[in-house]
């Protein structure tokens, strides 16, 4: 018997480590100040900085961890799950900095010690569910992020549709990770491993039941998609984004997003694969149609999410739907099932993570002032704080995808991936859907600047520390909209997935 | 002709057609004469006391989480007991950092007062109504929820 591997394999993990030891740190803090919670964020700020370290430091590296006799390896270590990381561990700095300003969340104050600690459980969840390569460590990891975020949906308490948007979470997700497992089992009985490699040489050589797997992979797929909100799997989004705290409905949209897609890549990627052409074609193994799968399921994300958000009068609602219709756009870029897609997705995504981080930004400021988050008491708002309105159009602007913003960067990306793979149909219909886009977010920006106020001016100061976090994100969308090339550059170093 | 799983379907369908046609014949041929007695819940001979539907005090899921996490403890502790002499330091190490886990969480417990059964009275929480909304002014009429022993 020799655990040494164990001990050994620890260089390989040292964010996770980084975060873990943060996490631990909060509860003691906590536990020993007291009321005193004011170190609170900035031990997690630390914590997250110590892992950003790390996680640079993992972009040259190629390995697996975790190896013994009877298992191939539970975590790889490579720069695309690097990226990923990067993505949650930015969207978290940043979520850390909107909780220490967010009215709602300084309500609850003698509950922070819990708020930050869930949050390190969410985000050690995550780096597991990027980096895992083995069935058992994505459902268990999967788990955590869900747990930890049922809990902060709900965080608030005192509002009714707070503890509603928890408590469909937990419905939803209790039903869909249960569907996940049932996945997972029927996979481990047909291959007898939950090794994702042992899986992908098992069928590429023997002969597997059809209609059996078929029901495993899109069993499977369900828990993923609910993680992505994909359409079919969409329904706890709208309800949960616009009851949990803005915080938190910034770090679901973004971290465990990037979560989900990295998980999904990873999964099809690797478990599938057959081998990789030199145009960077992926030839999957011939038993589930992956590819029609995701053109059906992504026309479907886009289709609904836009036009449901048309219809919104609440913007973190309206913000929530548009989360979905952006799921459908990275659903596109699976569909390819290239390395050209994969190089899409993770300029999309990075986008679409300042991008999105900004809006709820903006919309946390204007609510902390006027108490609403609806479209119609936004009226005017673009005269009184021209700084906060030019930022919020920016951000609404690159989420449509228009030219100067970076937003138009990654829907190019993934339509120039599209033509490419001769799936010219499916462009058009991306394309009529960011259209559509158009308008519901062109409807927050004619209210900002085109009308006049209802009812008074908005008399507030947007702070220097506010103005300048603003500042950072909204100058990243017109940088990379004009000078996109180091984007570009970090995506194809990041694609590079172990093995292959 | 059949296969396995066909047979298997044979076997469910009779199974849920035997039961249904034991029950219509029951249902036919058996005397209806309902009293108050067999119309009750049954409670091993006991006349019911009150309604199922009854509040049990929120602490009583505490002390059920707080058995259950050492619980778990005890299943994984004793296995890696008998046999972490044979793993050498890393085994000891991976025993240890899984207690000091477990210790922060009952040190936790203790900090927020849940191992006391005696408690300061919970102030229930005033619920406010639509917390942003512009169009509906109700302006939040608290729901008081009630006070529970």
């Amino acid at each position: 018997m020799n655990v040494d591997y164990l001990v050994n394999s620890l260089y390989l993990i040292k964010p996770e480590l980084a975060i873990a030891s943060a996490l631990v740190l909060l509860v003691l803090i906590d536990l020993i100040m007291g009321n005193n919670k004011k170190f609170l964020p900035y031990v997690a700020i630390a914590g997250l900085i110590a892992a950003a370290y790390f996680i640079i430091g993992q972009f040259g590296m190629n390995s697996l961890a975790f190896v013994s006799k009877s298992n191939k390896g539970m975590i790889i270590a490579d720069p695309f799950g690097a990226f990923f990381k990067g993505i949650v561990v930015f969207a978290s700095l940043f979520v850390v900095y909107f909780s220490i300003k967010s009215d709602e969340i300084k309500a609850s104050f003698e509950r922070h010690g819990e708020y930050y600690t869930l949050i390190f459980g969410m985000i050690l969840g995550m780096f597991f569910m990027i980096s895992a390569s083995d069935l058992i460590l994505i459902y268990i990891s999967l788990e955590l992020v869900s747990f930890s975020s049922y809990v902060l949906a709900g965080f608030t308490k005192t509002a009714l549709r707070n503890s509603e948007a928890a408590l469909k979470y937990v419905i939803y997700g209790g039903v869909s990770s249960g569907i996940m497992l049932f996945g997972i089992s029927i996979l481990y009985g047909i291959t007898g491993s939950t090794n994702l490699y042992e899986i992908n040489s098992l069928i590429q050589s023997s002969s597997i039941p059809n209609l059996t797997f078929i029901l495993s992979g899109i069993l499977i797929f369900v828990g993923i998609g609910y993680k992505i909100s994909a359409a079919p799997f969409h329904f706890w989004t709208p309800d949960v984004y616009e009851g949990a705290p803005i915080t938190i409905t910034a770090f679901l949209s973004v971290a465990s997003k990037a979560a989900g897609f990295a998980l999904l890549i990873r999964f099809i990627k690797i478990t599938f694969i057959k081998s990789v052409d030199s145009a960077g074609y992926w030839q999957l193994v011939d038993l589930i149609d992956w590819k029609t799968f995701f053109i059906f399921l992504s026309i479907i994300t886009m289709t609904l999410g836009n036009f449901a958000a048309l219809w919104q009068d609440n913007l973190k609602r309206m913000l929530a739907y548009s989360s979905i219709a952006h799921a459908g756009y990275l659903l596109l870029g699976m569909a390819v099932l290239s390395n050209q897609g994969m190089i899409a997705i993770i300029i999309y995504f990075a986008v679409y993570a300042i991008t999105n981080l900004g809006a709820f930004f903006v919309v946390m400021l204007i609510a902390n002032k006027i108490g609403s988050e609806n479209i119609d008491d936004y009226k005017g708002l673009g005269y009184s704080q021209p700084f906060l309105g030019v930022s919020l159009a920016i951000f609404l602007i690159s989420l449509t995808g228009l030219p100067p913003t970076a937003g138009f960067i990654g829907k190019l990306y993934l339509f120039i991936a599209l033509v490419d793979a001769k799936m010219i149909t499916l462009a058009v219909i991306a394309l009529l859907n960011s259209v559509v886009a158009l308008y519901y977010y062109i409807r927050v920006l004619k209210n900002l600047f085109l009308s006049r106020p209802a009812n008074g001016t908005f008399e507030f100061k947007v702070s220097f520390s506010n103005g300048l976090v603003l500042v950072l994100l909204a100058a990243p969308i017109i940088i990379l909209g004009i000078y996109f090339t180091p984007l570009v550059d970090l995506a194809k170093n990041s694609m590079q997935i172990l093995g292959f | 002709m059949l296969t396995e799983f066909g047979k298997i379907f044979v076997f469910l369908l009779v199974a849920v057609i035997f039961v249904i046609a034991l029950v219509i014949v029951a249902w036919l041929i058996r005397p209806s004469r309902p009293t108050k007695e067999k119309l009750m819940t049954y409670e091993c001979g006991e006349n019911p006391e009150g309604s199922p539907w009854v509040k049990f005090n929120i602490r009583f899921y505490v002390v059920a989480l707080i058995f259950l996490i050492f619980d778990v403890e005890v299943v994984l502790l004793i296995p890696w007991a008998l046999v972490y002499r044979q793993f050498g330091l890393g085994g000891f190490m991976v025993g240890a950092i899984f207690l000091i886990m477990l210790g922060l969480g009952m040190a936790y417990e203790w900090r927020k007062g849940d191992l006391e059964w005696e408690r300061a009275k919970i102030i229930p929480p005033v619920i406010k109504r639509p917390v942003f909304s512009s169009k509906e002014t109700r302006e939040a009429e608290p729901v008081k929820s009630k006070q529970l022993v």
